[in-house]
């Protein structure tokens, strides 16, 4: 198919040499408000999104026989294709949206934090960042030009709007996302 | 009239009568309007926000070629392949080489309008592989045998009720299931399909140049699994979905959130960039991302018209559409529904057959407002109209009662003799026949006896004179009878 690749390209070459009418600058100003407290938004925004953030850590595990884990804090028992509890780290928690970085390597691969019924993230106090353009810069600095095959931020658990637009969690990935947050 | 055109037109007229359709629609869009309304809250400025994701998409699009060639070569870099196909028969051929050199039996496929566009589950099909639609609202589809009725909400157009009597046929689920039970009906029976498919085929959202990586926006974690569990992966794009670089998501997810679902951002952001590499547990041994013109540069060469290729995909326009509200998505029989549709597809599939769409709209202009890449939609329809009428595509009577129209209201003395043979026309059940296609479902009011222009000579004038005045005993300003 290089053929094709020359032909479309070639195209595209043409057509550009029309110039088209340029928009009006955007002014540099911020789009979002500044987020203030860290901690505080992102328990909001996360409980918001049905997120579950857990404090007895042994007290949760114990109803969970078959566990598949990406992290030392937490003893994995099972595959993924058996587990109904998947435990992953992350790479960051984003405060603005109650979001949860993650990328292969944080999260175990790509299968571990989407196919178990629950996922449990393990995270420090210290991985919560304001927003979003903070995530991707982070992400950017660990990884760029080695990169995780797959890196998701994740906002909430599975869910769906499909039929009538009546929420529904738990769609095709987990019914439930659960924090431990480590101080 | 094409026999398309005339499909529409008589598609179009029993949808906007029908007032089970409006009222699914109108509360599916109600909740959306919602949702939206909160989401776009949380932005500072909005406007602005749509100002600097149409600079971003300006740019990206008027230098698409360096972009492309920067998001092949990452992609190759990070043990991707690219593929490139100049249209749909290309784009469906590839996809086959690779299922047969693959041994392809069954793929699972996450939500892509650019799968649509090219029909790739009838060449799946065809070939003897087995195509399963992932996203729920995608999976009701595929179970119905029809089109995605939205680009965003695949099944706006059906109820709870409608999709429970399906379940119950297919899946023996009670007819009265909650919408739960439905959803985990789905779920269990999809998850077979994951765990057993060869291939999994997604759309992209984005194709992202500095890093050589496609982003995929989901609610369901379908396109998590798709990308997860079988052993190749092929992302299909329309070439017109590159941005520069990995920061712009902290600028697009969001507002693409906002527009789509208004969500602040939807459950599953993902990003792809490759196979499985050397030290991860799982994905794909290969991955291959198809770049698709079918007519994109067409649309490219075409500096006027160049912006509708800064489209993200949103819906935003078809839910505000008045046009689409009353005729419904299914209507336009088309991949791409609404304004963008009735833009792009001219354009895309030809205007002698599909000119019509741009003639379906009020120009109320409601599309560009919620753009969120701040395209000018209506003015395209216009130019769509404009490139018609030139190359004679549009409607032969219409032409003629606009030429009649223009002789008319170029003299005042015919203007006056057209409005008196009108009036009179009028009161004398003319309409009867003359205006039958609107007084088939809506009341013409009475003609008044006499025009607005002898009115304002005999009393308006006066009065307005009188009005004027700062007295408080001045004549009341009488109505035109």
């Amino acid at each position: 198919m290089n053929s094709a690749r020359e032909h479309i390209l070639g195209r595209v070459r043409t057509a550009l040499r029309v110039p088209a009418k340029t928009p009006a600058a955007p002014s540099a100003a911020p789009i979002f408000p500044p987020v203030t407290d860290l901690e505080t938004r992102f328990r909001e925004e996360f409980s918001g999104l049905k997120g579950e953030i857990i404090t007895d850590l042994p007290a949760f595990l114990s109803a969970f026989p078959n566990i598949a884990s990406a992290v030392p804090q937490v003893a994995g028992n099972a595959t993924v294709q058996q587990a109904d509890l998947g435990v992953t780290g992350c790479d960051c928690l984003i405060a603005r949206t109650g979001s949860v970085a993650v990328c292969t390597r944080s999260a175990g691969g790509r299968a571990l934090s989407v196919l178990p019924p629950v996922h449990l993230v393990i995270a420090r106090r210290d991985q919560i960042v304001a927003d979003l353009p903070a995530a991707l810069a982070l992400w950017q600095q660990r990884y760029d030009r080695h990169w995780p095959s797959n890196l998701c931020v994740i906002t909430g658990a599975s869910r769906t709007g499909d039929i009538e637009k009546i929420l529904v969690m738990g769609a095709h990935g987990p019914k439930r996302l659960v924090l431990y947050l480590e101080s | 009239m094409t026999p398309t055109a005339q499909q529409f037109s008589q598609a179009a007229a029993a949808k906007a009568v029908d007032l089970r359709h409006r009222a699914i629609i109108q509360k599916n869009i109600a909740s959306y309007d919602v949702a939206v309304t909160r989401s776009r809250d949380r932005f500072s400025d909005w406007q602005n926000a749509r100002s600097k994701a149409a600079a971003i998409k300006w740019e990206t699009i008027n230098h698409l070629d360096r972009y492309l060639e920067e998001f092949e070569r990452n992609i190759l870099a990070n043990g991707g392949h690219v593929h490139w196909a100049e249209d749909a028969e290309q784009a469906r051929q590839i996809v086959l080489t690779l299922a047969q050199q693959h041994g392809v039996r069954k793929v699972v496929k996450a939500k892509s309008m650019t799968t649509e566009e090219i029909h790739l589950n009838d060449a799946l099909t065809a070939a003897g592989i087995q195509p399963v639609e992932t996203d729920l609202g995608e999976y009701i589809c595929q179970l119905r045998n029809e089109p995605p009725y939205h680009i965003v909400t695949p099944v706006m157009h059906l109820s709870k009720a409608d999709i429970g009597k399906l379940f119950h046929e297919r899946f023996g689920t009670p007819p009265d299931a909650p919408a739960e039970e439905l959803t985990m009906v789905a779920r269990r029976q999809l998850r077979q399909d994951f765990l057993s498919a060869d291939m999994g085929i997604t759309g992209a959202n984005f194709l992202i140049a500095d890093s050589g990586m496609i982003a995929l926006t989901t609610n369901e974690g379908n396109g998590r699994l798709t990308v997860s569990l079988p052993r190749i992966h092929v992302a299909i794009a329309g070439l017109e979905k590159v941005i520069p670089r990995l920061s712009d998501l902290g600028l697009f997810w969001p507002v693409l959130c906002a527009s789509g679902t208004g969500q602040a951002l939807t459950s599953y952001s993902t990003l792809v960039g490759g196979p499985r590499r050397d030290g991860e547990v799982d994905g794909p041994s290969e991955f291959h991302v198809i770049l698709l013109d079918n007519g994109r540069t067409k649309l490219l060469a075409n500096p006027e018209m160049r912006d509708v290729l800064h489209c993200i995909r949103c819906g935003a326009c078809l839910n505000t559409c008045p046009v689409y509200k009353t005729i419904g998505g299914h209507t336009y029989a088309t991949t791409y529904q609404g304004p963008i549709g009735s833009v792009l597809t001219p354009r895309l599939r030809g205007a002698e057959e599909w000119s019509h769409l741009s003639f379906a709209s009020s120009l109320c202009g409601s599309c560009t407002d919620v753009c969120p890449v701040r395209i000018d939609l209506h003015h395209h329809l216009l130019h769509n109209r404009r490139d018609a009428i030139a190359s004679k595509f549009d409607n032969p009577i219409q032409r003629i009662a606009f030429k009649l129209w223009l002789w008319t209201v170029q003299s005042p003395a015919r203007y006056v003799a057209a409005g008196a043979i009108a009036r009179l026309g009028l009161r004398l059940g003319f309409t009867n026949w003359f205006a039958k296609p609107w007084t088939a479902t809506r009341d013409l009011p009475t003609a008044p006896r006499q025009s607005f222009r002898n009115w304002w000579e005999k009393v308006g004038q006066a009065s307005r004179l009188s009005d004027v005045k700062p007295s408080t005993g001045g004549t009341p300003v009488q109505h035109h009878p």
